[in-house]
């Protein structure tokens, strides 16, 4: 017996199929609408979701996160009225979905509700998730564990610094998590906002606030009630909007675009960067009041490199995901964790995640080993090796020397096509390699 | 035909199309009733709604011949 949930807004269509289904031996709730659908997946576990494609508060693809979120995923078979809609959601989820096409008959529902999950791959070694998100048992990362179960229990505001790729996002997630609040958990990007429109999704907005507010809007703030607000990239944020910020983080109360009644809130409030303190403190992209109302409880999150006894677990996590979402076996050789672990990884986590996806899909399906490319290379890699990069206090001497003996090397040495790319003279480049006393007498 | 009357179209495909669904689904429906493994009084209450599920979607397609009738110009 399958407890499954439908999500679809035809009510008669609902009751019609919640009897086929009953009679098909298996317990099934309804849903209308996504936030229905939510509701539900917070209560009970699921072991198969029939989502409509088309709701009238969003779109059945919006769920997909939250599904992957949850400690175990429901399988998932997509209702769409529209074959063409079919390659769209292949796309979009992967191809482990299922889809039903309307006109549905009984026969459909029975054969996607009786398929078999796909066989699991035995189970060799369980890699242990802190918070059920962290993977990692460096020292470090155990500090970090500590970090997030302490700053749990508070209601601190929390700092995530670190650089890009590091899970800055999974660890606000932990932190949520942990944190065993009854709201939910609201994430947002403060980069990618207009100027003009951050602050309807921050404080939201009243009808006819601004041209195109054609209803009343809840900012972020208000959708956290009493859980955790996920604030990404908070030092992009436009400088002007930030005294508005601090006015809600200190009196704590949102007064929504256009609108005259102040609303109390109660968040968390979980802010991230991939900027250093030194830089936030020099750049001035965030005032030093805000800073500290956000920065509470700052935790830098280490980078990959830092912590490469864990780079196995995760390339091992992330086959395993693989697997599981494309029905493959494959496994990694041990020489081939020792190559992935001499790398410094400059995109961190999710430089390792794409790459390990990247080899699987280059791999034969049929086989369980895995094809790593020769080189490990990724663009950030290479801006990362000519250090020290460009910076002031620097000399141009200093610079041009450099960019000499970068091309030199390029071209194995090659005096004339160095100078042809430099676009100066062979005779110019001899003089400077001179100058750097780095010319034998016979050249 | 223009983008703007496609997705017209496409509106009335849609709206034609949840009847449709609705049809098939109570169809089954009588199908188990007169298997018996459910009540057979369902199956008149399915019938009926087949009926009128036939209705919506000739109303629908009603609709969407005179809205794009209106649009030919002679």
């Amino acid at each position: 017996m399958l407890t499954v949930l439908l999500v679809d807004d035809d009510a008669e269509f609902t009751e019609v199929a919640c009897t086929i289904i009953e009679f098909l031996g298996h317990e099934v709730l309804t849903a209308a609408t996504l936030k229905e659908a939510r509701d539900w997946l917070e209560k009970e576990t699921f072991d198969h979701v029939l989502l409509d494609f088309m709701l009238p508060d969003g779109s059945g693809a919006h769920l997909f996160n939250e599904l992957d979120a949850l400690p175990k995923r429901p399988r998932v078979t997509l209702i769409t009225g529209h074959p063409s809609v079919k390659s769209v959601i292949k796309g979009l989820c992967g191809p482990t979905v299922d889809y039903l096409v309307k006109p549905i008959q009984r026969e459909e529902i029975e054969a996607v509700l009786s398929k078999k999950p796909k066989q699991k791959t035995p189970a060799e070694e369980k890699i242990e998730k802190h918070f059920d998100l962290l993977i990692g048992e460096s020292p470090i990362m155990k500090e970090l564990y500590k970090l997030i179960s302490r700053v749990s229990k508070t209601s601190a505001n929390v700092m995530l610094l670190g650089e890009s790729g590091v899970g800055k996002e999974v660890v606000a997630a932990a932190i949520h998590r942990a944190s065993e609040s009854e709201g939910p958990y609201i994430a947002t990007n403060c980069g990618a906002f207009s100027k003009e429109l951050i602050g309807s999704e921050l404080f939201g907005h009243e009808k006819g606030a601004f041209t195109g507010a054609v209803g009343r809007k809840e900012g972020v703030f208000e959708q956290a009630e009493g859980g955790t607000l996920f604030l990404d990239e908070i030092t992009e944020m436009p400088i002007d909007m930030q005294p508005n910020l601090l006015r809600v983080l200190e009196n704590k109360v949102v007064i929504r675009v256009g609108g005259t009644k102040t609303i109390p809130v109660n968040c968390r409030v979980v802010s991230a960067t991939n900027r250093t303190m030194e830089e936030i403190a020099q750049s001035k992209v965030l005032r030093e009041d805000i800073y500290f109302r956000l920065a509470v409880f700052p935790i830098t999150i280490p980078p990959l490199r830092e912590r490469k006894e864990d780079i196995p677990l995760l390339a091992k996590t992330f086959i395993a995901e693989f697997n599981k979402d494309n029905g493959s076996k494959f496994k990694w050789e041990d020489n081939q964790l020792d190559t992935l672990q001499a790398y410094d990884w400059p995109g961190n986590v999710r430089e390792l995640r794409h790459f390990v996806h990247r080899a699987a899909i280059m791999s034969d399906p049929e086989k369980s080993e895995i094809e790593l490319p020769k080189t490990i290379e990724s663009p950030f890699a290479q801006k990362q090796s000519t250090t020290p990069a460009l910076q002031a206090g620097r000399t141009i001497e200093d610079v041009e020397k450099e960019l000499i003996y970068a091309t030199l090397e390029k071209v194995n040495g090659n005096k004339t096509t160095a100078a042809e790319m430099l676009g100066i003279s062979t005779k110019t480049l001899y003089n400077r390699l001179h100058a750097y006393g780095d010319l034998s007498k016979d050249d | 035909m223009t983008s703007e009357e496609f997705s017209r179209l496409s509106v009335y495909v849609h709206d034609a199309r949840k009847p449709l669904n609705r049809i098939s689904m109570q169809a089954e429906l009588v199908k188990m009733a007169l298997n018996g493994d459910v009540a057979p009084e369902k199956a008149l209450v399915a019938l009926d709604k087949i009926i009128s599920s036939a209705k919506d979607c000739s109303h629908t397609l009603a609709e969407m011949t005179s809205e794009l009738s209106g649009n030919v110009s002679d």
